[in-house]
């Protein structure tokens, strides 16, 4: 190989790596923002929950429905969208405050993802006013659940 | 040239003097101690609104333990080391069942240990020395009544301790402010039962105001905010929850504090708080309000 081969394959591999490198953030940064459009959803569905818990708006079981069901295509969107997986740990350009305890061996995030699923179908099979109000808490706990433990504080 | 090793020597020998005469533990005398008939119920209360039960919770090599006591022993990570926080229950073993009403108010009040030396500020006594001592009092008496749990104290993992210990006499001298709290005339009873709340027992100022460059609490900005204590994330400023729209307003905090994320209030989860928020739901209502009440006047 001349020098001015070398050189050439050098700068082509480097070129590659960086674009790699790039790329890898970059899709980091897209599985943040739909981690982020999920979290903002949840909040959107509960606020309309919690609205009710409060008395600040009537018992509609049509909006538990609907809150339920949104919930569960933010799910499924967020899961299309890999949002998360490890590689979504760090952004290249977004900031995330999920902690990276999250992916560490031994996280329960497993089970507490699982307590989630789980306070929504007890939700969903609510089908009156004192039904509701007492499966509700089991839901916001399980939100709980995961930030207090893998969410850093956003000042 | 002689001279001047000997002269070298004898300043390290009055350096040394020095460092020893000014981080020598200086505890309450016994006449500081009121003639005070304590008050249990207030006790609970105080003992709940200082969350004291989140540092001081069982040690969990240790099975069995009921959970809702504060025999201590569970790991407390700092950056300096790990601190196992002790066995509050009134054991005689292993609790502080033979401790006296002065070693109390020394250890929560001065942070000086029964045997004399300086407690690591892990432990907040540099709020805690804000409150009157008959508060001290009235906590002491309701972990009097606790059921006696035996479960010997851990040592800490901190490298290096007899020096820092006495190094902790001399940040005493910036860092622990024995001013006691006072109540501002020109506001109403329940704004200063708030305040008086959140500044002693319940020692938000320790992560919600920022530090200085020798870590003692910076008093121009007391309850702004600053980095959290755990090294990851920001403690937020308490300064206008209303008007930056955390909170709709006086009732919507105090329910926040009574109900935390189970309402939807997904701020008061992370970084700790909700500990806090479990320990705090526990007050009276009337006191909760009140901590709210002085909250929102924060503008």
């Amino acid at each position: 190989m001349t020098p001015n081969k070398f050189l050439k394959s050098m700068a082509a591999g480097a070129l590659v790596l960086g674009l790699g490198v790039t790329l890898a953030f970059a899709s980091a940064d897209d599985q943040i923002k739909a981690r982020q459009a999920e979290m903002k959803g949840n909040g959107k569905a509960m606020g309309a929950l919690v609205a009710m818990m409060k008395g600040e708006a009537p018992y509609d079981a049509a909006i538990v429905k609907s809150s339920i069901d949104a919930m569960a295509a933010g799910d499924a969107a967020a899961s299309e969208a890999k949002a998360w997986d490890a590689s979504s740990m760090e952004g290249a350009t977004i900031e995330t405050w999920a902690k990276p305890e999250i992916w560490a061996e031994g996280s329960d995030i497993g089970a507490k993802y699982q307590a989630w699923v789980d306070a929504r179908t007890a939700l969903a099979a609510t089908t009156d006013e004192a039904g509701f109000k007492a499966a509700f808490p089991a839901l916001g706990a399980a939100c709980a659940g995961c930030h207090e433990k893998f969410r850093r504080p956003k000042g | 040239m002689k001279r001047s090793i000997k002269g070298l020597a004898l300043l390290a020998v009055l350096g040394l003097v020095a460092f020893w005469i000014v981080t020598t533990p200086r505890p309450l005398p016994l006449s500081a101690l009121p003639t005070h008939a304590p008050n249990v119920v207030f006790g609970k209360i105080l003992f709940n609104a200082g969350g004291c039960q989140s540092c001081h919770k069982p040690n969990p090599e240790i099975a069995g333990l009921d959970q809702n006591l504060p025999s201590g022993g569970a790991p407390f990570k700092t950056p300096i080391g790990i601190l196992y926080p002790p066995n509050l229950t009134p054991d005689a073993d292993t609790g502080i069942g033979n401790w006296s009403d002065l070693e109390f108010v020394n250890a929560v009040q001065r942070g000086i240990s029964k045997s004399g030396q300086h407690l690591i500020p892990a432990f907040p006594y540099t709020s805690y020395a804000a409150m009157p001592v008959e508060d001290v009092l009235d906590i002491r008496a309701y972990l009097a009544t606790l059921q006696p749990v035996s479960s010997p104290n851990r040592e800490t993992g901190i490298p290096l301790q007899f020096i820092l210990r006495r190094g902790i006499g001399l940040w005493k001298l910036a860092g622990l402010d024995t001013t006691p709290w006072k109540p501002d005339a020109s506001q109403p009873e329940i704004w200063n039962r708030g305040s008086y709340l959140v500044t002693g027992p319940g020692h938000c100022n320790e992560c919600h105001t920022p530090r200085n460059l020798i870590m003692a609490r910076d008093n121009s900005r007391v309850l702004m905010g600053g980095p959290h204590p755990e090294g990851s994330g920001k403690v937020p400023s308490l300064h206008g929850l209303v008007e930056r729209g955390r909170y709709k307003d006086e009732k919507d905090l105090v329910l926040a504090f009574q109900n935390g994320e189970i309402f939807g209030y997904e701020h008061i989860s992370a970084g700790g708080m909700r500990q806090v928020q479990t320990n705090l739901s526990k007050l009276p209502q009337g006191d909760i309000e009140a901590i709210a009440n002085y909250l929102v006047s924060l503008k």
